[in-house]
């Protein structure tokens, strides 16, 4: 038998006072996105019938690589973001959903450094080490 | 050896399963026919819940679906099983799923419905029997958020604690709300995580407590409420504004609380 009290249950280990921060950079993150989508879709409307070496010089002109790697990196952050709130609406193992949310962030931060080299690469090294 | 299969993750448990059930034709000389569909379940039974096909004539009883339900009961079938008390929209006991809508009973008139009403409990609360819910929940998550004034200064000697008209005017469109449950069971969000998520409702009772100037306690209040759980599972669905019968906006109460929440690290 369970003889707790619904209060008890209701209350449970109680409030973990975290949570507006990932919800404030979600939001922050999201409006921040908006020009930057706007700024990469248009740069490849741009850039129609570009051969490799267009596009490693549009790489790596300062601008270009600067706005790339925001583009880039703020956009992993926001989707990271995204999935550990997905992952904690519908996943309700308990081991399922830490190794869930813990392989989201390891994934994004492997992603994050691989596309990072990837346009240092190019803007250091022209696109060619 | 079935019965396990059956609960295992591809399939729903074998009592979501549901049933055609008894049909009433309408009584002779009815000059006004409404068909009406209700969700029939009996736990302690062990058969599957079932809808029961009922035809009254609606020139014989109120406008409302709660005087049909009230006609039903006592003219086709005593064993129908709902809650119902005030008959006007204030105690919210009548809180049931009409039309594909959480409305109450009492203020849902049987007009604005389609053809055939269908009726049936609130969702994704466990089921005691037919349109009545277990909400034993759903209370202590209430009472989990300390739904009275709390204070350190001492009320004065020889008046209660006064609060000004725009005080006061805060509390508008927060103090109506009567704990139907309408809003969070329709809350996909309760229903997923309802066990730890607040819901709308309790989240707006919350926040009337923080809106009240005569409480002393806003911060304490945010402490608690501040959860990836208890608060930040809303996300802006709207479910619980769009089927609120009182007109209510618990959306809009979630979202101050969370201003609140940030306002404060400012």
């Amino acid at each position: 038998m369970n003889f707790q009290s619904p209060l008890a249950r209701a209350r449970g280990l109680g409030s973990v006072r975290a949570g507006s921060h990932h919800w404030w950079r979600q939001r922050v993150s999201a409006v921040a996105l908006f020009p930057l989508t706007l700024w990469f879709g248009f740069s490849l409307s741009l850039l129609p019938q570009a051969n490799y070496a267009m596009l490693t010089h549009w790489v790596s002109s300062p601008w270009n690589t600067l706005l790339l790697l925001s583009f880039i990196l703020l956009s992993l952050f926001h989707g990271v973001l995204g999935l550990q709130t997905v992952i904690e609406d519908y996943v309700h193992t308990d081991w399922i959903k830490i190794i869930g949310i813990l392989g989201v962030k390891l994934v994004t931060a492997f992603l994050a450094l691989a596309s990072s080299l990837a346009v240092l690469r190019i803007v250091l090294l022209g696109g060619h080490g | 050896m079935r019965d396990s299969l059956s609960k295992g993750i591809f399939r729903l448990p074998l009592n979501s399963t549901l049933k055609l059930g008894k049909s009433w034709p309408a009584p002779q000389n009815a000059s006004k026919i409404r068909r009406i569909e209700i969700y029939r379940y009996d736990p302690e039974s062990g058969e599957n819940p079932r809808l029961d096909r009922f035809e009254i004539d609606a020139d014989r009883c109120g406008p409302m679906v709660l005087d049909a339900l009230i006609a039903i009961k006592s003219e086709i079938d005593s064993t129908l099983t709902f809650r119902r008390s005030c008959r006007e929209g204030v105690c919210g006991s009548c809180s049931m799923n009409i039309d594909g809508h959480n409305t109450l009973a009492c203020t849902k008139a049987m007009d604005d419905c389609r053809e055939l009403i269908k009726i049936y409990p609130l969702p994704h609360l466990p089921v005691v029997k037919d349109l009545v819910v277990d909400m034993t929940h759903f209370y202590a998550q209430y009472a989990s958020i300390k739904p009275w004034i709390e204070t350190q200064t001492p009320p004065p000697a020889d008046r209660e604690r006064l609060q000004g008209k725009n005080e006061r005017g805060r509390l508008n469109g927060l103090y109506e709300c009567i704990l139907c449950a309408c809003c969070s069971t329709s809350c996909p969000s309760y229903w997923w995580n309802g066990e730890r998520y607040l819901g709308p409702a309790t989240l707006l009772q919350a926040y009337r407590w923080i809106a009240d100037s005569r409480d002393e306690t806003a911060g304490e209040r945010l402490n608690e409420l501040e959860d990836p759980f208890k608060l930040y599972r809303c996300h802006t669905i709207m479910n619980c504004t769009d089927t609120c019968p009182k007109g209510l906006n618990p959306a809009k109460a979630i979202a101050d609380i969370k201003k609140l929440l940030i306002e404060r690290q400012k």
